[in-house]
C-alpha cells in the first residue's frame, strides 16, 4: 500500500517535469511546478504515516507552505504585474525537447546511475525516476530562455532531490530541514525581486536579451 | 565563547544596518564588529593551534584548515570594513549613490561575513551547504549595487549558476550521509569516521557532484563562468571578499569532502579529478589574462588561476598540500590588496578599461607602488611567498606528473606577461588630461586598508607566526 502510494506520487513528479518541457504559458509552469510540489509534500507526508513523527509532519506542512502556497503565489503576482502570457521559449524545439527528455530518463537507467539506486533496493524503480526528475529538471533549467522558468527549473531539481533523499532514506533531521526551507523561501524572493528588476531593465522576461556583459 | 563574539557582533551590525538612520554608526559599528571578528578569529586560531581543536556546542568545531580560513576572512573582513567607510564616501560624493543604497551594503555585507564563518565554523555539511548558499544570496544585491543593466546581469547569472551549482553540491553531500544510520546533527567528524561503510562507487560519484557544485563557487574550470562577471561588476570592497575568501571557503568544502572520499577509495581518484580541474582553470585563465581589457576582470581571472593552483597543489598531495594551504593564505592577502587598489584607480579614473588608464604611477603614487607590488607577488615574482608556494607545488608535482608541470610552468609564464603587460601599460606613460587631481591618495581610509595587507604579506613571506606555522603544518596532515 505505502509503496503504490509512493510511486503513484514519484511519478506524478516525473510527469510535471516532463510536461514542464511541453508547455508554453506561464501560468502553466506554474500549475505543474504547484502539482509537483503538492505531490512532494505527500510523499513527505508518507515518512510521517511511517514514522508517526510530528515533526515530520511539520515539515510536510512547511513544504506544502512554501512550494505550493508561497512560491506558485509570489510567480503568479510575478505573471500578472507584468502581464506575461507567454514567456516560455526553448533553444530546441519541443520534439527535440521530448527526445533529450527521453535521453535522459534512459541515462537515469543506466549502470552510471546503479550504484546510487542500489542505496535502497526497494525503492529502485522509484529512485530511478528521482534521478531522471533531477537531470530532466537541469535540462529545463539550459534549454529555456526564459526567466520564470529557469527559476521553476531549478526548484525543479531541488524537489528532484528532495523525492531521492525520502527515497534514499536520506532525510536530514527536521531541524535542518526547516533551515533548507527557510532558504528555499529566501532564494524565491530573492529571485523573483531580480525577475522584476531585470524586466524594468530589460522590458522582457527573456535571457537572451541581456548582452550588456557580452558587449563590454 | 569566541565564536559567539563573532556571530553576535556582525548581527547586531546588521541590525543597526537596518534600524539606524546615521551613516556614521552603521560604518562605525560595521568596522567595530569586524575588529571584534578578527580578535575572536584569533583567539580560536591561537587553540586550536595549542589544542588541535576548537569546539563550542555540539554546532561548532573548528579544525586547522578551519580556523586558516576563518583567520584569512576575518583579516579581510577588517580591511574591508575599513576601506568600505572611505570608498562608499567617495561614490556618496560624486552622487553614484545615496544613503539607502549605503544602508543596505553594510546590512548585506555583515551578513555575508556572518555566513562565510558559519560556513567554516559549523560541524554539520548540510549547515556548511546552507551557510554557502546564505552567501550566494547575501551577495547577489550587491553584485547588482551599482544597478546597471550589466550589474543586473552579473547578478542573475551569479545567482542561477550558483544556484545550480550548490544544488548539485547538495545533492553529493546527501550521499556522502549513506554512510550513516540514524537521523541527528551529522558532523564532519561522523562522516570520517563511517566513511568505511560507503559504497566506493557511491562515494566516486558523490566527490563528482561535490567538486562540480563547490567548485562552482570556487570558481573551476569550466564551472567559472559567474565570476568574472560578478568580481567585476560588484563594489570593490565585495569584490575583495568574493576573490580572496569565499572561493576559499567553497573550496574548504571540497578539501573536506576529498579526506572521507580518500579514506574509502585512496588519493587516486580526487587527486586526478582535482589535478585536471586545476589545470584547465590556470590554463584558461593564462590565456584570458594575456588578452584581458578590463582590469578588474584581469583580477578575476587571475582568482581563477590560483584557485586552480591550490586545486594542483591538492591534487599533487603531500609537501605540494602544504604549500597549497599557504598559497589559499597568501591569495587571501595579495588578492583583496590588489583589488582595493584597483578601487582607488577607479575612483580616480572612472573606467575599469586597461587602455584608458595611464600614467597612474604618477597619478596615485600610493596605489600604484601597491598594484605592482601585488602584480609581481601575485604573479610569484621571487623573493614573494607565492614564489613559494608555487615552486614546492610545481616541485611536488615534477617527479608523478612531469608533463602537466610543465604546461602550468608556461601557464605561469603567460600569466607573467599578461599581468606585466597591462600594469606597464596602466602605470606609466601620460596620464589623461581629464584626470583630475580629486579623490584617491588624500583619503586615508582608502590607502590603509591595501596597504596594511601588502606589508603583512610581505612580513608573512619572510616569516610566519609560530602558531600559524602549527596550523598550516596540522591542515597539511589532515588534509
Amino acid at each position: 500500500m505505502a509503496y503504490n502510494f509512493l510511486s503513484f506520487f514519484v511519478i506524478i513528479v516525473f510527469l510535471t517535469v516532463v510536461f514542464l518541457h511541453v508547455t508554453r504559458k506561464n501560468s502553466m509552469v506554474i500549475a505543474l511546478y504547484a502539482i509537483q510540489s503538492a505531490a512532494i509534500t505527500l510523499i513527505l507526508f508518507g515518512s510521517f504515516f511511517e514514522t508517526h513523527a510530528v515533526s515530520l509532519a511539520m515539515i510536510a506542512l512547511l513544504t506544502f507552505a512554501v512550494k505550493v502556497v508561497f512560491a506558485p503565489l509570489f510567480f503568479t503576482r510575478l505573471i500578472k504585474k507584468h502581464r506575461l502570457t507567454f514567456s516560455a521559449s526553448t533553444y530546441l524545439n519541443v520534439p527535440l525537447s521530448l527526445l533529450a527528455v527521453a535521453l535522459l530518463a534512459a541515462l537515469a537507467h543506466s549502470r552510471i546511475f546503479a550504484p546510487l539506486v542500489a542505496i535502497m533496493p526497494d525503492h529502485a524503480p522509484m529512485i530511478t525516476l528521482a534521478i531522471a526528475v533531477m537531470l530532466i529538471a537541469f535540462l529545463l533549467i539550459i534549454n529555456r530562455k526564459g526567466i520564470l522558468s529557469q527559476m521553476v527549473g531549478i526548484l525543479s531539481l531541488e524537489n528532484g532531490i528532495v523525492a531521492f533523499s525520502v527515497l534514499s532514506g536520506l532525510e536530514q533531521s527536521p531541524a535542518l530541514q526547516a533551515g533548507i526551507m527557510f532558504n528555499l523561501v529566501i532564494w524565491v524572493t530573492i529571485a523573483s525581486i531580480f525577475a522584476s528588476m531585470i524586466y524594468r531593465h530589460f522590458g522582457s522576461f527573456e535571457t537572451t536579451v541581456m548582452k550588456h556583459l557580452k558587449e563590454e | 565563547m569566541a565564536i559567539v563574539i563573532i556571530i553576535a557582533s556582525l548581527f547586531v551590525a546588521a541590525l543597526t544596518g537596518i534600524a539606524s538612520r546615521q551613516r556614521k554608526t552603521i560604518e562605525t559599528v560595521s568596522i567595530a564588529a569586524s575588529l571584534c571578528s578578527f580578535g575572536a578569529a584569533v583567539a580560536i586560531a591561537i587553540e586550536v593551534a595549542s589544542f588541535g581543536t576548537y569546539s563550542f556546542l555540539p554546532l561548532f568545531s573548528v579544525d586547522a584548515l578551519g580556523a586558516i580560513i576563518m583567520l584569512a576572512v576575518a583579516a579581510v573582513g577588517v580591511a574591508t570594513a575599513f576601506y568600505s567607510k572611505g570608498y562608499l564616501r567617495e561614490e556618496t560624493a560624486k552622487n553614484i549613490i545615496g544613503f539607502r543604497r549605503v544602508k543596505q551594503y553594510f546590512i548585506l555585507f555583515n551578513l555575508f561575513l556572518l555566513a562565510m564563518f558559519f560556513a567554516v565554523a559549523t560541524v554539520n555539511p548540510i549547515i556548511m551547504w546552507i551557510s554557502i548558499e546564505a552567501t550566494t544570496l547575501s551577495t547577489a544585491f550587491l553584485i547588482s549595487f551599482y544597478n546597471k543593466p550589466s550589474a543586473m546581469e552579473a547578478a542573475w547569472k551569479y545567482l542561477m549558476v550558483n544556484s545550480v551549482g550548490l544544488l548539485l553540491g547538495f545533492f553529493g553531500t546527501l550521499l556522502y550521509f549513506t554512510s550513516i544510520h540514524g537521523t541527528g546533527l551529522v558532523s564532519w567528524g561522523m562522516l570520517f569516521a563511517n566513511a568505511g561503510h560507503l559504497n566506493p562507487a557511491v562515494a566516486k560519484i558523490a566527490f563528482i557532484f561535490v567538486l562540480i557544485g563547490y567548485g562552482t563557487k570556487a570558481g573551476l574550470v569550466p564551472m567559472h563562468t559567474w565570476l568574472p562577471d560578478a568580481h567585476s561588476k560588484a563594489p570593490v570592497p565585495i569584490s575583495a571578499l568574493l576573490s580572496g575568501v569565499l572561493l576559499n571557503v567553497a573550496f574548504l568544502a571540497i578539501i573536506r569532502f576529498k579526506a572521507v572520499t580518500d579514506s574509502v577509495l585512496g588519493v587516486h581518484f580526487s587527486q586526478t579529478l582535482l589535478i585536471w580541474f586545476g589545470l584547465a582553470s590556470i590554463i584558461l585563465a593564462a590565456f584570458t589574462i594575456l588578452t584581458q581589457k578590463n582590469y578588474k576582470r584581469l583580477l578575476a581571472y587571475s582568482s581563477i588561476e590560483n584557485m586552480g593552483i591550490v586545486a594542483l597543489g591538492f591534487g599533487f598531495g603531500g609537501l605540494a598540500a602544504l604549500a597549497a594551504v599557504l598559497h589559499m593564505v597568501y591569495h587571501a592577502l595579495v588578492k583583496p590588496a590588489l583589488f582595493l587598489s584597483s578601487g582607488n584607480i577607479f575612483l580616480k579614473y572612472s573606467t575599469t578599461k586597461i587602455k584608458q588608464v595611464r600614467g597612474a604611477l604618477a597619478a596615485l603614487p600610493i596605489t600604484g607602488i601597491l598594484f605592482i607590488v601585488g602584480f609581481l607577488a601575485i604573479t610569484g615574482v621571487p623573493p614573494s611567498g607565492i614564489f613559494l608556494t608555487e615552486f614546492s607545488i610545481l616541485a611536488g608535482g615534477i617527479g608523478m606528473h612531469p608533463v602537466i608541470t610543465a604546461v602550468a610552468i608556461l601557464a605561469f609564464a603567460l600569466v607573467f606577461a599578461g599581468f606585466l603587460k597591462h600594469t606597464s601599460s596602466m602605470m606609466f606613460g601620460e596620464r589623461p588630461d581629464d584626470v583630475g587631481s580629486g579623490s584617491g591618495e588624500r583619503n586615508y581610509w582608502i590607502l590603509i586598508p591595501p596597504l596594511a595587507l601588502v606589508i603583512i604579506f610581505i612580513c608573512f613571506s619572510f616569516s610566519l607566526p609560530p602558531f600559524l606555522i602549527t596550523l598550516l603544518h596540522n591542515a597539511a596532515a589532515a588534509y
